[in-house]
């Protein structure tokens, strides 16, 4: 019972935990201007979460390494240290995203200006970082974000044309006045935001952080298997909303509120406040984890000590790393640049790093002087080199497109 | 010359004899590897290691030499960007403390006990040690 | 000396021909034992004639999955050779030098049980 108990929590977690404000902004933001032609996309995107996070959180339960430090010692000090150079760099991307995602959903409750919630929100997210337990950090902000669930009760309460949206989703081209780069390019940012590399840092690290052992890997599939699948069925449910009452409208998604609006028609004040505290928990729990990330990719690199199971003075520098971050980002949401723009931004950036994480650990998943018998099936490896090649191809083709259709507009 | 260089593409080398020891290769065992002390706490990552002769000569170079300490610290930077620190700004962390080869290389002591820790440990006592609450274990 | 002063040289051979670049050095567990191990000698260096950088051993050790990565490192360092460090004549700014009767040697090993 206490066994099933588990693996219950576990998957819960990881439905809840699996969107953050890349997905929401993204999602939201395409439903309103692609419809469902789209929804494909999250499906590459969710498998390919699936096989990278079960592969990252595989090697660190059997080795006991995490993902940055296979990074360096797969691909040596130059190589590695660009790769953190960029990983860092986006990371901060996404935490500055975060943080003003909490504010904003903060402000939508409260009607108080964001940049007075963005230092409360940053300084949330640092006495959490400092003082809670890895565990209950990541099953409360987890079971919290199944909150978002009321998304997808909101299509089906709008009662939309369930032809037409089948008709959308089996369409695989723009729609009316969108062009094909743009069509690509937000497909790349739906990728980038199912893929986020942060998350992998997380899961890999979180295997350490949690003492998985080998024996753990069974359980870790089932999280991963079940878990991120239901979250894309929750992405895709965003971007339907966002395609049943933006789409014939022809307005374009830009702000928090109206990613929150097809649930407030749908279920009024309610519907509302539940879906607030979803986003809440949703960017909350990925502002701990890109906080975190960012900790364990520099640590990592460097080899000190690291991790919340550890007291905040054994692993000093990780703990001030993790407070710089949160001063930056902070800063940079300060000036008020738009926290939905930097995630916009965030996600593409995102695509672009990823072959940089995802050949080392698929190397390494590879390697039984680190695996012993747990190395990849032939089944998986057929996968990840598929993914490979598309990941390889969404990173190179990012910037052409980024130009190309002025970032999206 | 050229052609002959052309074949080696293809020649399969004899094998070379079989060792007495351990066969370690720097890069794929040693560099770049996570360092932890004997409580499995990270002390740092391998940056570089230091070879010296063991005949008493000055240059290791074609003579007998063994490896003898790893390295840490400023030569991380000159990896990545070039040129070398001074030998008085190496941070040596001598090899008869290395209790283990594995996915990770560990050490027969504490971290605490090597010089090579002194910015974490200045770090926990200036700053981190000092913020309420960072002494004690999370809740 | 540090390893970086041998890391990804280029190696020529004693009458100045080029034949590649320096992309590991070679320890035997066999010197005297001064602490848990013994003391790792300097066995030789590993050659490849293409490229300064390794993909970590991929060439040399027996990951041979995927079949399609595996082949493609293998084949970007076809022809890496070990030459023993008594082989080595200088090393100097402008890389390493073979001495004149140097032998090249495959660069595969026995690799020990993984732990």
């Amino acid at each position: 019972m206490k066994r099933l108990l588990g693996v219950a929590l576990g998957v819960l977690t990881a439905i809840g935990g699996f969107l953050d404000i890349g997905d929401l902004v993204t999602n939201a933001v395409v439903g309103s201007r692609f419809g469902l032609s789209l929804a494909w996309v999250v499906v590459v995107g969710v498998v390919g979460i699936c096989l990278f996070a079960q592969m990252s959180g595989r090697v660190a339960a059997v080795s006991g390494r995490a993902t940055f430090e296979i990074i360096r010692e797969r691909l040596g000090a130059r190589a590695a240290g660009a790769n953190l150079a960029a990983s860092f760099a986006i990371n901060i991307l996404t935490l500055t995203a975060e943080v003003g995602g909490i504010a904003l959903a903060l402000q939508l409750a409260s009607s108080v200006d964001p940049r007075l919630w963005m230092p409360v929100a940053a300084l949330a997210v640092w006495l959490v970082l400092w003082r809670v337990k890895f565990s209950i950090m990541e099953n409360v902000t987890g079971l919290l974000g199944l909150t978002l669930v009321v998304f997808a009760v909101a299509l089906f309460q709008l009662g939309p044309d369930w032809g037409e949206l089948a008709q959308q989703a089996t369409t695989l081209a723009p729609s009316g006045t969108e062009t094909w780069p743009s069509y690509w390019y937000y497909a790349i940012a739906l990728f980038g935001a199912a893929m986020t590399p942060y998350e992998v840092f997380f899961f890999s690290s979180g295997a350490v952080e949690e003492r998985w052992t080998a024996k753990d890997v069974g359980q870790s599939r089932i999280n991963v298997l079940v878990g991120f699948p239901f979250g894309g069925v929750l992405s895709i449910a965003i971007a339907a909303c966002a395609a049943v009452v933006f789409l014939p409208r022809a307005i374009e998604v830009s702000s928090l509120s109206q990613i929150v609006l097809p649930v407030a028609l749908a279920g009024g004040k309610l519907a509302l406040a539940v879906v607030i505290v979803g986003i809440v928990a949703a960017t909350f729990g990925a502002a701990l984890e890109t906080s975190l990330s960012s900790g364990y990719t520099l640590a990592q690199f460097m080899g000190w000590s690291w991790g919340k199971f550890r007291r905040p003075a054994q692993a000093a520098r990780f703990h001030l790393t993790m407070i710089v971050a949160l001063l930056v980002g902070l800063s940079i949401l300060m000036t008020s640049v738009d926290p939905v723009k930097v995630t916009e931004i965030s996600v593409v950036f995102s695509a672009i790093a990823l072959p940089l994480t995802y050949l080392p650990i698929l190397v390494v998943a590879n390697d039984p002087e680190y695996m012993g018998t747990h190395v990849n099936g032939r089944a998986t490896n057929a996968l990840a080199l598929v993914y490979l090649v598309i990941i390889v191809a969404a990173s190179a083709a990012a910037i052409p497109l980024m130009i190309a259709t002025g970032a999206g507009a | 010359m050229t052609i002959a260089r052309k074949t080696h593409d293809r020649t399969t080398y004899e094998k070379d004899a079989p060792q007495p020891g351990r066969v370690l290769d720097a890069r794929l065992h040693l560099l770049d590897r996570q360092l932890l002390d004997v409580d499995d706490v990270p002390v740092t990552t391998i940056d570089d290691l230091e070879i010296h002769a063991t005949g008493g000569d000055a240059d290791p170079v074609g003579g007998p030499a063994v490896l003898t300490n790893l390295l840490t610290g400023p030569v991380l930077g000159t990896r990545i960007l070039g040129g070398r620190p001074p030998s008085s700004r190496l941070e040596r962390i001598a090899w008869s403390h290395v209790r283990a080869v594995d996915s990770a290389v560990k050490l027969g002591i504490h971290g605490s006990q090597l010089d090579a820790t002194w910015v974490e440990r200045w770090v926990r006592d200036h700053v981190i040690g000092r913020i309420p609450g960072g002494r004690h274990d999370p809740e | 000396m540090i390893l970086s002063d041998l890391l990804d040289q280029p190696v020529r051979e004693a009458d100045g021909t080029p034949v590649g670049y320096v992309i590991d050095v070679r320890f035997v567990l066999d010197g005297p034992p001064v602490g848990p191990l013994a003391t790792p000698r300097v066995h030789g260096v590993l050659v490849s004639p293409r490229t300064g950088s390794s993909f970590m051993g991929y060439e040399r050790v027996d990951v041979r999955s995927p079949a399609l990565l595996a082949r493609w490192f293998a084949w970007r360092h076809r022809g890496t050779f070990l030459v023993h460090w008594q082989d080595v004549a200088a090393i100097d700014e402008d890389g390493v030098t073979l001495a004149r009767d140097a032998r090249r040697w495959a660069p595969g090993y026995e690799r020990p049980a993984p732990a």
